[in-house]
C-alpha cells in the first residue's frame, strides 16, 4: 500500500467527478431527492378513508353513530348504500376502502345491552386504509355506547365500565405518537448514502468498457491502491451527505435526534466503507456499466430496501432471509441510525454493528482486490 | 424498411449477446428478486421478541400471557423480575414490547366492579413491529373484556353480540399479506426494469461513441427508435409473464379477471414506461446519468402508486398529479384484474387515463427523440 499512488487514483478520480458537472449535481443530490420522495410517499398518514354505509336499521340511534364516526378527518361518508349490491360495486371500483353495514335491530339491541350488531367490509387489496377504519370505529363505537347507555347501566345497577372492564395502558418509548415517519427516515438514510455504491461499481466498470483500466494498470499503482483510490472519492462525497441529509431530516421532517453527531458521523463512515465495498466487488466483476447497473440494482438496491428491516421487522423473517440481512451493511446502518436517532445511544450499544461493518467491508475489498488481480494478472 | 429495423434489432441482440449479464439479469434477476422478497417480507408479522413482568403470578395473569402468545404476533416471552431490566432491554432494541401485569389484576378480575389494568410498552424506534403488536394486545384486551361483561351482566354468550364489529375482508379472504404486497412489488420491478433498460438505449451508445455511427448509417430516425425498442419489450414484457407466473404459483396469487386483458394493458403500460425511458436516455450524456435519472423518475412514480401510502390520505394537489403518473393506474389495474376481478366495466376510467398519457407521453418522446436524433 502506498499512500502517494492511492492520491494519486483519488485525485484523478475527483477530476472525473468534477469534470461532469450534470453528473457531479445528480450525484450529490440524488440521494437527498430520494429521501425526500420516500420521506413523504412512506409516511403519509392515513386519513380522509372513504367509508360507504349501508343502514339497515334507519334508526336515530344508528345515524347518530354514523354520524359519530365520520366526524374529523380520519374518515369520510363517501355514500349511504340501499343494498350489499351498491356496496360490492363501491368496494370493486375502489371507490371506497372500507363499509359498514348495520344490522336490524342495531338500536334495540342497544338499549338491551346485547350489543351493536353491525359489520365491517375492508378492501383486502388495500388491507392498510381498511384496517385503520376498523380500529377507528372500533375506538368511536366504544365512545359513543359509554355516553349512550350510561343511564341504562346505572338503572339497573352497573357501572359504566362494565362494557370496558379491562383498563388497557399503553406507553410507547422514543416516539409517543407512534408516527412512522419518526423511524422509517432515519432507517432510509441506509438506503440513500448506499447510493455511491452504485457509482462505484459504475466506475470501475466504465474504465474497463472504455479500454483505460489497461492503461492504468500499465502505472506503478497497486491494485489495492487503485481500488482504494477509486472508492475515497466517493466515501468523501458520500459524507458530505451524511451531513446534509440528517440536518435536512430534522430540519425539514421535525424528526428529533438524541445522539451524538460525531459518533453518527463516524459510523457513517464506516458504513460508506462497506457498502462502497461492496459496489466494488460488483465493478471488478462486471464487464460494462450496463451490467453493473442491473446486478447492483439486484444485490444493492431492492435488498437494501426489503431486506435491511427497515419496513419489516428481522425477526419475522425466515431463517435465510435473517442470515442474508445480516450480511447487507445496511442491516447495521439502519440499526445504528435508529438507534442513535431515537434512543439516542451510544457506542457501548452500538459496537457490534460498528465491528460487523468493518469486518464486511474488510472482507468484501479483499474479495474485490483478490478477483481483481486474478482477472487482470 | 423491416429488414433495416430487422437488421438494427440483431446488432442490439449481438450486443446483449456479448454482454449475456444484462439481459439474464434483466429477465430472470426480477423474477428471482421478486420471489426472495416476496417469500421473506410477504408474511404476518411474528416472532416479535418480548418481555413480561408478571407482579400477580395468579392464575389469570398466566392466562393472559398464554392468550398473548396464542396471537401468533410474538415469540415465547422473557419473564424479568423488575423494570430495569425491560427499560435496558428497550434502549438497546432488543425487545419490541413489554407487559407488566399489577400485583391486583386476578383480585380486580374477580370483583364484580374491578377494572383489572394492562400495562404495556412499545419499542417506538421501530414503528411497524410496533404497530402490530399494538393491534395484538388491543385485540387481546377487547376479547378478555367481553368476556367479563358477559360475565357482569349474566347474559349467555349467544344472547351478545358484543360491541365490537365482526368484520370480513373481501378479494384477499385471509388477509394475506402476500397477495397486495406481491403484485404490486411487481408493478414496481416492471416498471424499474422496463425504464432502466431503455434509457440505456441511447445514452450507452453515445458515451461509447458508436451514436454517430449508428446517425450516419442509411437508417431514418423512426426506424433506429423501432429497432431500439424492440429488444426492450422483448426484455420487458418476458419478464412480466415470468413475474406473474411467479406470483400466482408460489404466493397463490389468483388471477380472477381476464387473463388476455390483463397482457394487453401491461403491454400498454410498458409502452408507456418505454418512452419516458427513451426520453431520459437521450437526454443523459452517459449511462451513469441516464440511470441516476432513471432513479428520480422511478421514486416519483413510486410515490405515486398507492403501494406505500394510500393516495386519499396525501393533500388535495398531490391525489390530483397521482392521475397523471401512469404507475398509478397501472396498479390500480394490475390489482384490479387480479385480485378484484374487475373488467373494463370498473377499469375503464384508469384504462383511458392510460391511454391518454400513453398518446400524450408517446408522442413527446417520438418528437423529442427525433429531435435529438436529426
Amino acid at each position: 500500500m502506498n499512500l502517494r499512488h492511492i492520491w494519486a487514483v483519488t485525485r484523478k478520480e475527483f477530476h472525473h467527478i468534477v469534470r461532469d458537472r450534470s453528473t457531479l449535481i445528480l450525484v450529490l443530490f440524488t440521494p437527498t431527492a430520494l429521501l425526500l420522495l420516500m420521506a413523504y410517499a412512506l409516511t403519509v398518514d392515513i386519513k380522509h378513508v372513504p367509508l360507504g354505509v349501508l343502514d339497515m336499521d334507519k334508526s336515530q340511534t344508528s345515524r347518530a353513530f354514523v354520524q359519530q364516526i365520520t366526524a374529523g378527518q380520519d374518515l369520510e361518508l363517501y355514500a349511504y348504500a340501499q343494498s350489499m349490491d351498491e356496496i360490492e360495486g363501491m368496494l370493486m371500483r375502489g371507490e371506497i376502502k372500507a363499509a359498514l353495514v348495520i344490522s336490524p335491530g342495531f338500536a334495540a339491541d342497544m338499549q338491551a345491552l346485547k350489543g351493536m350488531p353491525m359489520q365491517i367490509i375492508i378492501d383486502g387489496t388495500e388491507p392498510e386504509s381498511g384496517g385503520f377504519a376498523v380500529e377507528h370505529i372500533a375506538q368511536r363505537a366504544e365512545e359513543f355506547i359509554s355516553t349512550a347507555l350510561a343511564g341504562q347501566l346505572a338503572a339497573q345497577g352497573f357501572s359504566v365500565e362494565t362494557l370496558q372492564p379491562i383498563d388497557l395502558r399503553i406507553r410507547t418509548w422514543f416516539n409517543p405518537d407512534l408516527k412512522p415517519r419518526n423511524d422509517l427516515i432515519p432507517g432510509l438514510l441506509s438506503m440513500v448514502l448506499g447510493f455511491p455504491a452504485l457509482s462505484v461499481a459504475l466506475t470501475l466498470a466504465h474504465e474497463r468498457e472504455h479500454g483505460t483500466l489497461e492503461q492504468l494498470l500499465a502505472t506503478p499503482i497497486g491494485r489495492t491502491d487503485l481500488l482504494l483510490g477509486k472508492i475515497i472519492p466517493y466515501i468523501l462525497v458520500g459524507l458530505v451527505n451524511v451531513v446534509i441529509i440528517p440536518i435536512f431530516a430534522i430540519a425539514w421532517f421535525g424528526i428529533s435526534f438524541n445522539g451524538n453527531f460525531l459518533l453518527f458521523f463516524g459510523l457513517s463512515a464506516l458504513f460508506m466503507f462497506s457498502i462502497l465495498s461492496m459496489g466494488m466487488i460488483l465493478g471488478v466483476f462486471m464487464k460494462t456499466q450496463a451490467a453493473a447497473l442491473a446486478v447492483s440494482f439486484l444485490v444493492i438496491f431492492f435488498p437494501g430496501f426489503f431486506l435491511t428491516g427497515i419496513f419489516f421487522p428481522i425477526a419475522s423473517m425466515p431463517e435465510i432471509a435473517r442470515l442474508e440481512a445480516s450480511f447487507l451493511p445496511g442491516t447495521h446502518y439502519a440499526i445504528i441510525t435508529r438507534g442513535v436517532f431515537l434512543p439516542g445511544v451510544g457506542l457501548d450499544i452500538l459496537w457490534p454493528n460498528a465491528v460487523f461493518m468493518i469486518f464486511l467491508g474488510v472482507i468484501f475489498t479483499l474479495v474485490a482486490a483478490l478477483f481483481f488481480r486474478k482477472k487482470l494478472g | 424498411m423491416f429488414r433495416r429495423i430487422w437488421s438494427l434489432v440483431i446488432k442490439e441482440f449481438i450486443h446483449l449477446r456479448n454482454d449475456w449479464w444484462l439481459p439474464a439479469f434483466m429477465v430472470l434477476g426480477g423474477a428471482m428478486e421478486l420471489l426472495l422478497v416476496g417469500w421473506a417480507t410477504s408474511r404476518p408479522i411474528n416472532n416479535l421478541p418480548i418481555m413480561v413482568l408478571d407482579h400477580d403470578r395468579s392464575a389469570e395473569s398466566r392466562a393472559l400471557v398464554v392468550s398473548l402468545e396464542n396471537t401468533g404476533t410474538f415469540r415465547q416471552p422473557e419473564y424479568v423480575s423488575d423494570m430495569p431490566t425491560i427499560e435496558d432491554a428497550l434502549v438497546r432494541g432488543q425487545i419490541n414490547a413489554a407487559l407488566v401485569i399489577p400485583p391486583d389484576y386476578e383480585e380486580q378480575m374477580a370483583s364484580s366492579r374491578g377494572t383489572p389494568i394492562i400495562f404495556f410498552i412499545l419499542n417506538g424506534a421501530e414503528s411497524t413491529p410496533a404497530i402490530a403488536a399494538k393491534r395484538a394486545i388491543e385485540g387481546l384486551a377487547l376479547d378478555l373484556g367481553e368476556r367479563i361483561t358477559i360475565e357482569r351482566l349474566g347474559l349467555s354468550s349467544d344472547e351478545f353480540s358484543g360491541f365490537n364489529p365482526s368484520l370480513r375482508v373481501w378479494f384477499n379472504e385471509a388477509l394475506s399479506e402476500a397477495l397486495y404486497s406481491t403484485p404490486a412489488e411487481l408493478g414496481l420491478m416492471l416498471e424499474f426494469t422496463v425504464l432502466l433498460f431503455a434509457a440505456l438505449a441511447f445514452s450507452r451508445e453515445r458515451e461509447l461513441g458508436t451514436l454517430e455511427q449508428l446517425l450516419v448509417m442509411p437508417f431514418s430516425s423512426m426506424e433506429i427508435i423501432i429497432g431500439k425498442s424492440i429488444p426492450v419489450i422483448i426484455v420487458g414484457f418476458t419478464d412480466f409473464i415470468l413475474m406473474l407466473a411467479m406470483v400466482h404459483f408460489a404466493f397463490e396469487v389468483p388471477v380472477r379477471g381476464s387473463l388476455p386483458l390483463l397482457l394487453l394493458l401491461a403491454f400498454g403500460y410498458l409502452m408507456v414506461e418505454l418512452s419516458k425511458g427513451l426520453v431520459v436516455s437521450v437526454m443523459s450524456r452517459t449511462q451513469h446519468q441516464a440511470f441516476l435519472l432513471v432513479m428520480l423518475v422511478g421514486m416519483t412514480d413510486f410515490m405515486f402508486t398507492g403501494y406505500a401510502a394510500p393516495v386519499e390520505g396525501m393533500p388535495q394537489i398531490l391525489q390530483w398529479v397521482a392521475n397523471f403518473i401512469p404507475a398509478h393506474h397501472w396498479l390500480t389495474i394490475l390489482r384490479g384484474i387480479l385480485l378484484k376481478g374487475a373488467g373494463l366495466d370498473v377499469l375503464w376510467p384508469n384504462l383511458l387515463w392510460l391511454a391518454g398519457l400513453g398518446i400524450v407521453i408517446g408522442t413527446f418522446s417520438l418528437r423529442y427523440v427525433r429531435r435529438a436524433l436529426d
